[in-house]
């Protein structure tokens, strides 16, 4: 009960770790490439998910700091560096989006057993 | 705080710097364009070595961005390791620049070479940086700015095996930041910072509270700095990208990218984890194992290879085990020699990868058996891969032997001498698939079947540099010896 009930309360810490292996295995196992490079956006943003997840708390507000006022305030930290992390996956993407385009130029496919056995072939 | 006080922030900055403003010099003015990144590539060396001598006489140079202390601010730290680090990438990439600046001219097409100017300037920068920095989410940054920069330098060249190997290196190394990142995520939850230094503390007694984030991360961190620095069961991805990129990005890559990630999960295992991590779960056993596999199957799969530059690549799987057993022996003098084989391993690694390309520039030949009679035709650079093979091997007189020797010591230190068996059986893997292509292409009968073009001045003065730097690193190894027995001992 107690590892199920650890579970429910921290339900966010599951989806975005099942979120990652999902884009994990999509990404070893299929050899469409564009699936591959959604597959890796997925990956990221499962990792941005637990992040901002962190730094949330019940009932928390934004961390503006008013005199005499004592309230409960979101951890800012998280999510500043989640941004930082979102721009470089975007780079990452469309570096890897090109890449494509140029390969399919040369095989007319973005399948990489196909390129394989084209190669092959020659 | 005077100007001097910032040379840790400006090693990294001047190098970006020259990344952004190469290719508008290379627009306007192309003459100027390489001679001011290698202005840029000498000013860092100087600030390194500046920073070299005042860290040995002071002690730590703790560096703080914008003046924020941590855990807000991101901190440098420079310390003798780092420095010593951070002076191989900087003084071995100036010294690859010189021969890229000319042989890129017949590699790549004209109008992408001040953008190549650019990658180049970037993964340098990056790697500074890596090497500098005190915090692991700069740490990603960085990470993330060196895979994008070391795939694009390889699929610069457009052709369609450079595509292929660089998307295939690009996928797997987002997978390695990926693990990185949650690995940080779960530090970061146990936690709440990012600074080694603080993690370190804090970590102790997480380690009670915890256990299960923080063994998870240690998984983590492995997978993403075994994927990223090609440890031996996941090293898929380094053949094709080191064999197919341009001659000197091949030696950049080989010589530095991948060593550049060992050094950083040596900090995390030793400055960002406490000491009770590493004794209550085998992660030194862990490491020592896949890099004696690695030592053995990196010299079984060159063997194979029919064509020179993919073995040269296959031969960095087997050297970079070396690196990795210092870690796995997790003692003093075996750490001292994976560090002196870093040194010793990025220079030569780098000058057989100048080899490849002079060779391929002036005969046009890539496969092994084409090789036979060679040094005839091509006597200095058929030298040069002599010296760099018996620097591989370990013959005495070169720095192969030095590290070699340190590593065997310290597995005999820690009573385990079967390593030192199989330190000398990769060592004799090594001759079997080196050692043939020296004596063919000295002794053949017959003469060298293809037509070679006179090989230009700089690119041999290059490789004349290289030989007589490994000389050196086997004779005279004592200053390099006790800088790093010093700063290795403090962690023990």
């Amino acid at each position: 009960m107690e590892v199920l009930n650890g579970i429910i309360e921290n339900y966010y810490y599951m989806v975005a770790i099942i979120l990652f292996v999902i884009g994990m295995y999509t990404m070893l196992t299929h050899s469409n490439m564009i699936k591959k490079i959604i597959a890796m956006n997925i990956m990221d943003t499962s990792v941005f998910l637990l992040f901002v997840a962190i730094g949330y708390s019940d009932g928390g507000q934004a961390p503006i700091i008013k005199e005499g006022a004592e309230t409960i305030y979101v951890n800012p930290l998280p999510g500043a560096l989640i941004l930082t992390g979102i721009v470089v996956a975007v780079s990452v993407t469309a570096y890897a989006l090109s890449l494509v385009v140029k390969i399919y130029r040369y095989y007319g496919t973005c399948d990489y057993d196909e390129i394989c056995e084209i190669r092959s072939q020659e | 705080m005077g100007f001097a006080d910032h040379f840790p922030a400006l090693i990294v900055i001047v190098l970006f710097f020259a990344a952004f403003f190469s290719p508008l010099l290379f627009r306007w003015a192309e003459k100027f364009s390489a001679p001011f990144v290698t202005a840029a590539l000498a000013a860092a060396l100087v600030m390194t070595v500046t920073l070299l001598v005042k860290v040995q006489q002071t002690g730590t140079v703790l560096y703080h961005m914008g003046g924020w202390p941590p855990p807000w601010g991101i901190e440098f730290k420079a310390d003798p390791l780092r420095l010593y680090i951070l002076l191989i990438v900087i003084s071995v990439s100036l010294w690859i620049f010189v021969y890229a600046v000319g042989d890129l001219k017949h590699e790549l097409k004209k109008e992408v070479i001040g953008w190549y100017y650019t990658l180049y300037a970037l993964l340098v920068g990056s790697m500074a940086g890596m090497a500098l920095t005190n915090d692991l989410f700069n740490l990603f940054v960085l990470m993330e700015i060196c895979a994008i920069s070391a795939c694009a330098i390889i699929s610069i060249k457009e052709d369609r095996e450079c595509f292929e190997a660089s998307f295939k290196y690009l996928i797997l190394s987002a997978m390695g930041t990926g693990c990185f990142l949650l690995g940080v995520a779960m530090l970061y939850m146990a936690t709440g910072y990012l600074n080694y230094s603080l993690l370190q503390v804090e970590l102790a007694e997480a380690l009670t509270l915890y256990p299960r984030n923080i063994f998870a991360a240690a998984a983590l961190f492995i997978v993403a700095f075994g994927i990223k620095a090609a440890l031996f069961p996941l090293h898929v991805w380094l053949p094709d990208a080191h064999a197919s990129a341009p001659s000197s990005s091949s030696a950049m890559l080989s010589g530095l990218v991948i060593k550049i990630y060992a050094f950083t999960l040596f900090l995390i295992f030793y400055q960002v984890f406490p000491r009770e991590l590493l004794e209550i779960v085998p992660l030194n056993e862990i490491i020592l194992w896949l890099a004696s596999l690695g030592t053995m199957f990196g010299s079984i799969y060159a063997m194979l290879q029919t064509d020179l530059k993919k073995m040269l690549a296959y031969s960095s799987i087997g050297q970079i085990g070396y690196i990795f057993m210092g870690i796995g022996f997790n003692q003093d003098l075996a750490l001292v020699g994976s560090f002196y084989h870093i040194m010793v391993h990025a220079v030569t690694k780098a000058m057989l990868f100048m080899v490849a390309g002079v060779i391929i520039y002036s005969t046009g030949v890539r496969q092994i058996k084409d090789l036979a009679g060679i040094g005839r035709v091509l006597p200095i650079t058929m030298l040069a891969f002599t010296i760099g093979s018996a620097s591989m091997i370990g013959i005495p007189g070169t720095g192969g032997l030095i590290s070699k020797w340190y590593l065997a010591l310290g597995a005999l230190e820690i009573g385990r001498p079967f390593f030192v068996l199989v330190i000398l059986a990769s060592s004799l893997l090594n001759a079997i698939y080196y050692m043939p292509i020296v004596v063919n292409a000295f002794m053949h009968q017959e003469d060298f079947k293809f037509k070679a073009k006179p090989v230009p001045r700089f690119m041999l003065v290059s490789l004349v540099i290289g030989m007589i730097f490994i000389v050196i690193s086997g004779i005279f190894s004592k200053p390099v010896i006790t800088l790093l027995e010093k700063s290795i001992t403090v962690l023990f």
